[in-house]
């Protein structure tokens, strides 16, 4: 069966998606911040990296963030196609580094972005073609 | 690349097998039940017995390293490198379906995966 109504409503929840995923590796990334090129050299050294991590309250936030998207997602996809919502969801791909460079301060070269964008074509592909599959269902 | 990149695809590498492992143990327990209708309460019976398969926990391990990798991996990496690089799971799961699941990968998606490779390689000389 194909749903393939684009609503408004949809829409707004795939950009929440979006956010929510952007925002997931901004805690993450800020979780790990304090602990950046820590030296690991030792299963000790492991040990105390991920103690230290998983007592951050930026990591907790970003797991439940997760899992906040965990249940968009599940609304996303009851509504329409993986094909479809795949490649609007890739936005992120473009979110982040930005958001990075805003918030993070890092430098994004035009070089950079230029990956990102073939990522990003390279993504709709990979998502638009499991409309052939789909077909055969 | 410096040696610093290297090791950090690696370890990018490391986590996208591990989520690729992840998904594929989850996808061949979600295909032993048939797929839920609609409502909720159908939903979350579908989540019940799929949580009953032993393969959904061996999924979730596999999806806690993959975290652990990931977590590393920002700690010594830009984000916009490390997220951007991590679209290669999109690589290993088609590679998987097509070899473990057995599912037919168009040409479209291999396209899509040229694709993937060439914008990791850009972003990894940046």
């Amino acid at each position: 069966m194909l749903k393939k109504k684009l609503t408004i409503k949809i829409i707004l929840f795939l950009i929440f998606s979006d956010i929510l995923e952007t925002l997931i590796h901004l805690c993450f990334k800020k979780g790990v911040s304090s602990y950046s090129y820590q030296q690991v050299s030792t299963l000790a050294d492991l040990l105390a990296f991920f103690t230290g991590v998983f007592s951050s309250p930026f990591l907790w936030l970003g797991l439940l963030l997760v899992f906040l998207t965990f249940i968009v997602w599940s609304t996303i996809l009851s509504k329409i196609d993986l094909s479809v919502a795949v490649p609007i969801a890739s936005f992120s791909y473009i979110l982040v580094p930005f958001t990075s460079a805003l918030i993070l301060h890092e430098t994004v070269s035009w070089l950079r972005w230029s990956g990102v964008f073939f990522i990003l074509v390279g993504v709709i592909f990979v998502s638009l073609s499991t409309r052939e599959k789909e077909a055969h269902l | 690349m410096k040696e610093g990149v290297i090791f950090t695809l690696f370890l990018i590498v490391l986590t996208s097998i591990c989520d690729t492992v992840n998904q594929l143990f989850l996808k061949s327990a979600i295909n032993t039940l048939s797929s839920p209708s609609g409502n909720i309460l159908n939903i979350l019976k579908f989540i019940l017995k799929l949580v009953l398969i032993p393969r959904v926990w061996i999924s979730l391990l596999f999806s806690i390293t993959s975290l652990c990798i990931w977590l590393f991996v920002l700690s010594r990496a830009d984000l916009s490198f490390a997220f951007s690089a991590d679209s290669m799971h999109y690589i290993f799961i088609a590679i998987a379906s097509r070899f473990v699941l057995k599912e037919k990968v168009g040409l479209k998606r291999w396209i899509g995966i040229i694709f993937i490779v060439i914008g990791i390689a850009v972003i990894s000389f940046s």
